[in-house]
């Protein structure tokens, strides 16, 4: 019984994580908000791996593999802020507007 | 981990709802910083909910990497962008996100009422009872 309570927190941080990703004007909350979604992800993945795969542990390799993915995504996005913000200094998601004719 | 039934219970608990806090922490503070120190709060938090799950290699990994090198560059990002501009973050409800916020809610429940009336155990020994038919 205590595994749905774990999956209960990881559905409420997922959809947190999901409401101000879409709606923040920001994109430093932007990838907070992306950390949030994706260890709700991690914690899904270690929680199934833990009661249905005692012996051999295949969802927590693949939580591995998404730390790992998670590290790089984060610090190719937060070069690109940095890069944005120096061309335009400004970091607002609604000027982002080069593919409008 | 091999704790007794009731500390195992009470630290899940008590995990949890600093859990809860810190997600509200982070969407709803409006400073940045306040913000991304809750987002570290949570990654502590998660850090724990591993550790009871007899995952001591990923709970480890997640403090080394989330909470000492991605929670660490976010804070540097909030830092040295620059501040004028947080303070008219959000002012304005636009019609997206009174719908967004609905799609959330229906995402929410609809995955709340899901997951008790879902036979786990049940998954579990089919798939098993294919492999012994294989």
């Amino acid at each position: 019984m205590m595994f749905e309570h774990l999956l209960f927190f990881s559905v409420y941080l997922f959809s947190i994580g999901i409401y101000r990703l879409i709606t923040s004007q920001n994109i430093v909350r932007a990838l907070i908000c992306l950390e949030l979604i994706l260890n709700s992800i991690n914690l899904n993945l270690v929680t199934f791996s833990n009661l249905f795969d005692s012996c051999q542990l295949k969802g927590d390799i693949f939580a591995i593999f998404v730390i790992a993915l998670v590290a790089a995504e984060a610090a190719i996005g937060l070069s690109i802020l940095s890069s944005i913000h120096r061309n335009r200094k400004s970091t607002r998601i609604n000027q982002s507007n080069f593919l409008n004719n | 981990m091999d704790l007794p039934g009731p500390i195992h219970e009470i630290l899940v608990l008590f995990g949890g709802f600093v859990l809860l806090l810190g997600g509200l922490g982070v969407v709803l503070l409006t400073n940045p910083i306040y913000s991304a120190f809750s987002l570290g709060l949570v990654l502590v938090c998660m850090s724990l909910f591993y550790f009871l799950l007899n995952s001591y290699f990923v709970a480890v990994a997640q403090l080394l990497i989330y909470v000492g090198a991605i929670n660490v560059l976010i804070i540097f990002a909030v830092m040295f962008v620059n501040g004028l501009e947080w303070s008219k973050d959000k002012n304005s409800w636009t019609i997206g996100d009174g719908f967004t916020l609905l799609v959330c809610i229906t995402i929410t429940f609809s995955l709340m009422t899901t997951i008790p009336d879902t036979s786990w155990f049940g998954i579990l020994w089919t798939t098993r009872s294919n492999q012994i038919v294989e």
